[in-house]
């Protein structure tokens, strides 16, 4: 592939795909199909989820997942600055969106998931991620909340539960003195949530710190290493340091001879022990 | 050149994506039909199913409201017609129309399509030149409606019997 076609795909991906993808998360996040007439039910994002989305949006930032400089900047044209603001604001929605599908519509429940919400992403804005990182804890932290809202709640809630789902959704509800007031969707609902989340994950796996390939990498190199925890760098640092003590071509050399030698030792080893037992048996005899 | 085109596709693609969805969510359809049916009332190409309209015309003359109003729900599935939705509303009130009592229930449905008929006319007037009704007009169908769901002591008046539906 010549730089041409490469230079291509990535303004495709940059321009068109990624918004679509996340514009597409907007779409169906608030999507839920009703349980009796199975229409669609569209729940436009609450207040909470676009102050979530904001969270993310910094650890985006913080965790060098998004390189806003790169990504807006005067050294590009106008046209590029929009597309890529535009790019961002779908980012934003659909992070909202996303947000919006794992989180229970009302009651007792959506303020509780909100807090968790919350938490998490305000205690994470003060640890150290890179985009790596990062994304993964995204992705186990709204695959928790996915399995909570569409597997264990929809199942302990569901209205052709056996009659024991039915007692422990009944006692829940005495429990939290009908404060839970949770909505019973169709199964349907699930499967738009699960795709949903897919797509948002993997937008994020798509969308790449800075719009074009980073020249600079070392500064790069630099910055991944000051993210890093400090145990971390200490490793870091020691790979480093190794093979600038012995040169480069030196050490593959010294590298082969050690495998050769091993690769002799087990041989003569195993020559040995036959000699060895060879010799025990002419003593035998 | 050729980037500056994948621009310009992206920012119109991603700016038309993104008035679907905010009119999705203002109007909330219920199903993929009245997704259709929206986006053709918006672009001008809606049009409700004649022969399922004067089909139900023809049952709501023989007083059959609750098979009127089906048969006119799938004539307007994307509800778009404020003359379809007017005979809707009327249809309610003429089931919901009774010598001793008004059926509440049915009067607020009609009012909610009446209201939703108002609101699709232009300007909000909508006459309908059909000699077999007698109200001819959306405000008069919603008076009547309103009227018939106020509680006052006309409730109690025995000669409410002798009262005549429109």
């Amino acid at each position: 592939m010549n730089t041409v076609q490469r230079s291509r795909n990535r303004a495709l991906l940059r321009f068109v795909l990624l918004p679509m993808i996340f514009l597409t998360v907007a779409l169906l996040g608030g999507l839920r199909i009703d349980v009796d007439t199975h229409a669609f039910i569209f729940i436009p994002p609450p207040l909470i989820t676009l102050i979530l989305s904001v969270l993310l949006m910094t650890l985006f930032i913080r965790g060098h997942a998004i390189e806003l400089r790169r990504w807006v900047t005067s050294e590009q044209s106008t046209l590029t600055n929009i597309s890529h603001v535009l790019t961002l604001l779908t980012l934003y929605f659909a992070s909202a969106q996303a947000l919006n599908s794992v989180l229970p519509e009302r009651g007792l429940l959506f303020w509780l998931f909100s807090f968790f919400f919350l938490w998490t992403l305000w205690n994470n804005q003060f640890s150290n991620f890179d985009a790596r990182r990062l994304l993964r804890s995204l992705a186990v932290l709204f695959g928790t909340a996915f399995f909570l809202k569409h597997m264990f709640l929809a199942s302990l809630f569901a209205p052709e539960g056996g009659w024991a789902k039915k007692v422990a959704g009944f006692l829940l509800e005495v429990g939290t003195l009908g404060t839970l007031d949770y909505q019973v969707f169709a199964p349907a609902t699930g499967y738009i949530s699960f795709f949903t989340l897919a797509l948002y994950v993997g937008g994020l796996i798509l969308l790449t710190p800075s719009p074009e390939p980073e020249e600079r990498s070392a500064l790069a190199l630099l910055r991944a290493y000051q993210n890093l925890p400090p145990l971390e760098r200490m490793t870091v640092r020691a790979s480093i340091m190794e093979p600038q003590t012995n040169q480069p071509a030196l050490a593959q050399e010294v590298s082969t001879e050690t495998e050769t030698i091993e690769i002799r030792g087990e041989v003569v080893e195993a020559e040995s022990e036959d000699t060895l037992a060879g010799e025990k048996e002419k003593g035998k005899r | 050149m050729q980037h500056r085109l994948i621009q310009s596709v992206g920012i119109a693609w991603t700016i038309l994506y993104s008035i679907f969805i905010i009119w999705i969510y203002a109007t909330e359809p219920r199903t993929f039909k009245e997704v259709a049916a929206g986006a053709q009332a918006a672009t001008g190409t809606y049009e409700i199913d004649q022969g399922r309209f004067s089909a139900a015309l023809e049952m709501f003359h023989r007083e059959q409201f609750r098979a009127a109003r089906e048969e006119w729900q799938l004539a307007d599935p994307g509800m778009r017609d404020a003359r379809t939705q007017f005979y809707i509303a009327y249809a309610f009130y003429r089931e919901g129309w009774g010598r001793f009592y008004y059926d509440k229930d049915l009067f607020k449905q009609g009012l909610d399509v009446v209201n939703r008929a108002i609101n699709l006319a232009p300007e909000g007037t909508l006459v309908v030149d059909d000699p077999d009704l007698q109200m001819h007009t959306a405000a008069e169908l919603k008076a009547e409606l309103e009227k018939g769901l106020e509680p006052g002591l006309g409730d109690i008046n025995p000669f409410k019997v002798f009262r005549k539906r429109k």
